[in-house]
């Protein structure tokens, strides 16, 4: 371990915290079963090394990274203080307040030392709430070499004849939105959503249903109506598959099981109206969060053992132990990391791959439905649009309102304490929009008027200002835009 | 019978009904136990740990029980050991005391109490496991202390289940408790000298659901110990070996833990079960 | 409830082949319109069939109007006793000794004055805890449940720590908690406060007439005498209380808020009372989002709900008792043997057995494969969980499995209840098996099981564990799943309940709000057949 892959060791603030931070915290961690033995040993050579005098006292506990947020959501103050956890939880984690915003000495360290990719996954609107861990959670092909043989690996079509001619099973995960949202990125498609910096969603930029979407409809139709599919990304070789489309984590199972017939390669091309394209996918990481806490000092021990546990030296532990593969720049230079099999098929997929934004929780049961559409349609290209069609207008309801809502005007502010979280309603009567109810402020309480509960229209321009403390209506006039305070 | 003594035929298709009859037990038989001895021999397979498309291992050996012994599942089994045995004790007082007493006493408030319960246990009690949960976790009672919160709500919650207790005592003649309270016995004494020596079947049905309720707890247990492995009960723990990134390493291994979770229970079960049919059949369809 | 059967069986067949259609009808007919046993007798068997059928659904109007009615009776003798209380608390006052008016204000007084010290005491010391916990917390508690809290967590940055730290402020959920214990808490001291003025009304009237009182030493007998009872529910009454009843009437008032994932309460946002928006939510047939509303998912899961109970409660019923019949069967050996193995799905606990029997139905688990593979028998693997109504009817096939074990067991003991010399003389009159078997045992039978079944259809339409362990409710549903979460085919309510509690959004409130609607229609389920049941049950041919 060396002391200068530490953040803050330069000149940025954090140096003069160092006497501050001296002391013993009583910490607990969730990591996954397999990781828990390796963290203990990192956490005590954190303790041994690092140059503020912490010693931290942590209790390591299994908990898959799946289902941190699940856990954490249920009760964040029971929650771990450091936990590892899946990227597309970030959103959740952050709204479940279950997540400390990195300080920006911290942000620094993060960014400066791993892939653009894995900042992006940590990232919410301009804030970062997690240090990257691993860049390997994404998916490409895992074969039996004695079915498939490999000059058919790059065809999706001929790998399915293979299967189906030796009565073979396809495990591919296609019912569920990670895996089927790769076809769609085949064929150029694009799905974006927006959040702000407090983990809300504010848009989605998405064209799966378009002609572009057609194309992969036919692509997973390919698949999921064969007989040999079996909706699993498992390590199904032991049990009648003969190709599995699944990441890293399966490899040690996978090669075991294959022995000699172990293939490992990116995903297959596709062939639709002449046209090959080359299955797409989702590339992400796993993150280390920090629980939000009270006393300042833990907060920042814990933060400085974060960036120890996502240096370059703990990554590589991992990858040398369980082949987890990393995100710090370093480490993926290291050369037993270029030379590892998965490692290498994930890095071909990478080209096809893009980088997992943070998608809206819905989504993924949104999304997960199409193959099942699919598979349960007749085939034709009509029942494919009204597949598509039917995602759109159920990502589109996430954020579509009904008219009256999106005409009504709500007060939005700090006048409960809440913080500008909650609309409160109002009623028209022509232009004239009254408060349903008088509300007690103080001097110095602000708020808007705003519409549909967007931005978009909202008065006065900058906020309102309660000058005077008192219960009042608030009304605003709709034409002029003019707000004013009606005393009850 | 007598009549038909003389009936050739009849005797023929009884030997003939009694064979399809012995057919049908036995096909019924291995379906009913198939699983069983599957989960058995697999926990007894070591060339893998995954799951695999046939029945017999190929390899013999005890890695999976040695896997178990040097993993978690040794807490968890005490865990889930000490709440069944506290369910056992506490949970068969409650549930005998309101039962017995909704048999025999006749009190102003006992139709609208029995009926109250009645609309209670058509809550469905999925509900009500986010707000147990912070009780229990105001009370101190969750993660590491799991198991004395466990025991708190399941006993707590537990006279809900009076009723087939109370059908059972309810065939109890109430002459024999009117005698004993003419010779001058309190209610009391007319509970343990009289009718709880007649109601053994029913006291051992009520330990021994106590007792088994427990080891198969997942969804309540689950979400007051998450995240602590101390405070897992077996069906905690064991549930996630099978999830995804699990179940590969874990499988053989789940299989030795069923054997081993459900091995005592069942013996149990099977030298109490005359018991358990007098429960039932007293008590569960006279309610 | 037994009826004296003069006619000749005989009779009835014959009659029935000279009916024709317009007397046939227009007896039953008649019959539903004026019952009289005269005329049910004269019925053929079909026509009793019939109308046995039709007066079920002719009773239900009625059953339902009889609810409402004593619904109204409720309110009205509740009113009318409220208005006595008063009277009667007024007049205690009015009329009642020094001591008695003083014990309006120190609860316990007059009985400790009168020499009852330990129930005076009791009285005091619970009086005292409350105005304790009043001052202390319960005051705070009640005064913010109108908000359910003013200030959600902050944030602050240390720029030498490069740290954030978070002041975690007011706490809905515990606002709500304990405002709720509060309320009961408040409950619990009125109707304790009516007790103490009532034993002063009765002490002073006692004296009077020159009675004696009972003394500390009387009132610790009773407890284990005339009094027994309520020592004997104390403990779990109190617990029943706490942990079944509360937490009940906490979750329905979540039904009122907006409590979900991004509105914890503590960590993120506060929540707050939203009225009945939740419920427009769920019973407007607006579309939610994924092209289906609320209302319709509610709808499908729901048929498939009742569809699932009514199935897994009878093939469970008839295939248990047919079991256990064989196994009674004189003549056939080892039963003990039989019985044991069958026995074996009741002790084992099921998450053991039904995840392994889930992972054997598999699409590439143990009878796939050994169909495919080994056998040959299929060329594909059987889609047991991913095919719609073969994973409904495999759902309803493992229940079986797991079901007629504890059915036997059961029918076991009822069946060798049922006298002998029935069957006896059964078979003298020439009665064959079937035939014995629907006059003797399935009368006998429904009438003793009758309320079970009941208990066993509303505890099937809660069956989570069969469910779960087995499919998790898939496979998916595309038309239902949406803004609603995902939504299975296999989806009981209760799972569905289950999934939008854990699910990606948290939505407790949309969550609570089908809780609600699970114990409507069971409740009202329950209701009807309560009501109808004994009408029809009279009619029964059982002796």
């Amino acid at each position: 371990m060396t002391l200068h892959s530490l953040p803050g060791g330069g000149s940025d603030g954090a140096d003069g915290a160092g006497a501050e931070l001296a002391g013993t915290y009583d910490i607990v961690i969730w990591a996954p079963e397999a990781a828990v033995d390796l963290t203990k040993t990192q956490v005590a050579d954190f303790n041994s090394s690092n140059e503020y005098g912490i010693t931290i006292n942590a209790t390591v506990e299994p908990v898959s990274e799946a289902d941190a947020a699940t856990n954490m959501i249920t009760d964040v103050q029971a929650g771990g203080d450091l936990y590892f956890f899946a990227q597309d939880q970030l959103s959740r984690l952050i709204q479940a307040g279950a997540l400390s915003k990195l300080g920006d000495a911290a942000v620094e360290f993060a960014k400066s030392n791993n892939n653009a990719a894995s900042i992006l996954a940590a990232q919410s609107g301009s804030d970062l709430y997690a240090y990257p861990l691993t860049a390997d959670n994404g998916y490409f092909m895992y074969y039996d070499k004695s079915v498939v043989p490999d000059s058919d690996v790059d065809s999706l079509e001929a790998i399915i004849a293979d299967c189906e001619a030796a009565g073979k099973n396809i495990s591919y995960e296609l019912e569920n939105a990670w895996y089927t949202a790769g076809f769609f990125f085949a064929t150029g498609c694009h799905s974006d959503w927006v959040t702000d910096n407090d983990g809300n969603f504010i848009s989605i930029d998405d064209d799966f249903n378009s002609d572009k979407g057609l194309i992969a409809a036919k692509g997973i139709q390919k698949v999921v109506t064969s007989k040999s599919y079996v909706n699993s990304s498992n390590a199904d070789f032991a049990s009648g598959s003969a190709v599995v489309v699944t990441g890293t984590w399966n490899y040690a199972t996978i090669k075991d099981q294959l022995g000699d017939n172990f293939g490992v390669t990116d995903l297959p091309s596709f062939e639709v109206d002449g046209q090959s394209y080359h299955i797409g996918s989702y590339s992400g990481c796993k993150l280390l969060g920090v629980k939000p806490q009270t006393d300042a000092t833990k907060g920042a021990a814990i933060a400085r053992l974060a960036q120890y546990l996502t240096g370059k030296d703990c990554q590589l532990a991992r990858f040398n132990s369980f082949g987890w593969g990393p995100s710090n720049k370093e480490a993926l230079a290291d050369p037993a990391v270029a030379a590892d099999p998965t490692l290498a098929a994930l890095n071909e997929q990478g080209s096809y791959a893009i980088p997992q934004p943070n998608i809206h929780g819905s989504w993924w049961d949104i999304a997960k439905v199409i193959a099942t559409d699919i598979r349960d349609s007749d085939g034709s290209e009509s029942a494919l649009k009204a597949a598509l069609e039917k995602y759109e207008q159920s990502i589109q309801a996430v954020f579509t309102m009904s008219d009256d809502v999106k005409n009504a005007f709500t007060v939005i502010g700090s006048i409960n304490g809440d913080g500008w979280t909650l609309d409160l309603p109002m009623t028209a009567e022509g232009d004239i929009w009254t408060s349903n109810e008088a509300y007690t402020m103080d001097a110095g309480v602000e708020f808007k008027c705003r519409q549909g509960k967007s931005w978009d229209v909202a008065y006065p321009a900058d906020n309102y200002v309660v000058e005077t403390a008192g219960t009042y209506y608030i009304q605003l006039n709709a034409a002029t835009g003019e707000v004013s305070l009606i005393p009850a | 019978m007598s009549k038909n003594r003389h009936h050739m035929g009849i005797k023929t298709l009884n030997r003939l009904s009694n064979s399809a009859i012995y057919v049908l037990l036995v096909i019924i038989s291995i379906i009913w136990l198939i699983p069983f001895i599957f989960i058995v021999l697999q926990s007894f397979r070591v060339e893998n740990t995954y799951q695999v498309g046939y029945v017999i291992p190929q390899q013999w050996g005890l890695q999976n029980y040695i896997n178990l012994w040097n993993s978690d599942f040794k807490r968890w089994y005490l865990n889930t050991f000490i709440i069944a045995l506290a369910a056992a004790v506490f949970q068969t007082i409650i549930v005998l005391c309101m039962s017995y007493t909704l048999s025999r006493f006749r009190f102003k408030m006992r139709g609208p109490l029995m009926r109250f319960m009645l609309i209670l246990g058509m809550f469905p009690g999925m509900l009500t496991m986010i707000i147990l949960y912070r009780v229990l976790s105001d009370l101190g009672l969750t993660q590491s202390n799991a198991v004395p919160g466990l025991i708190l709500v399941s006993v707590a919650s537990s006279g809900m289940g009076y009723y087939v207790s109370k059908g059972f005592f309810d065939t109890i003649p109430k002459s024999l408790d009117e005698a004993a309270r003419v010779d001058g016995a309190t209610r009391l004494q007319v509970l343990y000298k009289i009718i709880l020596p007649l109601a053994k079947p029913i006291v051992i049905y009520t330990i021994l659901t106590a007792f088994m309720g427990p080891w198969g707890d997942y969804v309540f247990a689950r979400y007051v110990a998450f995240g602590t492995s101390a405070g897992y009960n077996v069906a905690v723990g064991m549930y996630s070996w099978l999830t995804n990134d699990q179940i590969n390493n874990m499988y053989t291994t789940f299989c030795a833990g069923g054997v081993i979770v459900a091995l005592p229970v069942t013996i149990l079960f099977l030298c109490l079960q005359k018991y358990y049919v007098e429960g039932v059949t007293g008590g569960a369809v006279k309610g | 409830m037994k009826r004296k059967k003069g006619t000749d069986p005989e009779k009835s067949s014959v009659r029935r082949k000279h009916k024709s259609p317009k007397v046939f009808f227009k007896e039953i007919g008649a019959l539903l319109k004026e019952y009289t046993d005269k005329g049910y007798l004269r019925l053929s068997k079909l026509q009793k069939f019939i109308y046995k059928i039709l007066a079920f659904f002719k009773a239900i109007p009625f059953a339902i109007a009889r609810f409402f009615k004593n619904i109204g009776v409720c309110i009205k003798n509740a009113a009318i006793s409220v208005v006595e209380e008063f009277k009667d608390i007024g007049q205690t006052f009015a009329n009642g000794d020094w001591k008695t008016r003083v014990s309006f204000f120190v609860m316990g007084f007059g009985n400790i004055a009168r020499g009852q010290i330990l129930r005076g005491i009791l009285f005091l010391l619970f009086e005292i805890v409350f105005i304790v916990y009043m001052i202390v917390a319960g005051g705070y508690w009640l005064s913010m449940l109108p908000s359910l809290g003013k200030q959600g967590p902050t944030q602050s940055y240390d720029a030498v720590l490069d740290t954030y730290t978070t002041v975690y402020n007011d706490n809905s959920f515990k606002i709500l908690l304990y405002g709720v214990l509060t309320i009961f808490f408040i409950i619990a001291l009125i109707y304790t406060w009516r007790l103490n003025v009532k034993q002063n009304k009765l002490a002073e009237q006692y004296l009077k007439s020159g009675k004696k009182l009972k003394s500390d030493k009387d009132d610790l007998r009773s407890m284990v005498d005339e009094q027994f009872y309520k020592t004997l529910l104390a403990l779990p009454l109190t617990g029943i209380l706490i942990f079944t009843v509360m937490p009940i009437v906490f979750m329905i008032l979540v039904a009122f808020t907006n409590y979900d994932g991004a509105h914890n309460g503590f960590s993120n946002n506060l929540f707050s009372w939203v009225g009945l928006d939740n419920f427009n939510t769920l019973l407007s047939w607006q579309s939610a989002g994924g092209g289906q509303s609320y209302s319709a998912t509610f709808g499908e899961i729901l048929a498939w709900t009742l569809i699932w109970a009514f199935l897994a409660t009878f093939t469970n019923y008839f295939l248990g008792m047919f079991v256990a019949m064989m196994i009674n069967k004189k003549g056939i050996a080892l039963k003990k043997l039989w019985r044991t193995i069958l026995v074996m799905t009741v002790a084992i606990p099921q998450f053991i057995s039904l995840l392994y029997v889930s992972k054997m139905f598999a699409k590439n688990g143990l009878i796939n494969l050994t169909l495919k593979d080994t056998l040959g028998w299929i060329s594909q693997p059987l889609p047991f969980w991913e095919d719609p109504m073969w994973a409904r009817v495999t759902v309803i096939l493992v229940n079986i499995w797991i079901g007629i074990p504890y059915l036997m067991l059961i029918t076991t003991g009822i069946l060798m209840n049922i006298p002998a010399d029935l069957y006896e003389s059964a078979r003298i009159d020439g009665a064959n098996a079937w035939q014995q078997y629907t006059k003797i045992t399935l009368p006998y039978m429904l009438f003793i099981t009758g309320p079970y079944l009941l208990t066993s259809f509303t505890g099937n339409m809660n069956n989570f564990n069969v469910i779960y362990l087995l499919t998790g409710g898939a496979p998916t549903n595309p038309a239902a799943s949406g803004a609603a979460g995902s939504v299975g085919y296999t989806d009981l309510l209760i799972t569905w309940l289950f999934k939008i509690t854990t699910g990606a959004e948290s939505q407790y409130y949309l969550a609570s709000v089908v809780g609600i609607m699970v114990f409507v229609v069971v409740a009202l389920i329950s209701l009807i057949v309560y009501n109808v049941l004994p009408s029809i049950k009279n009619e029964e041919d059982y002796q």
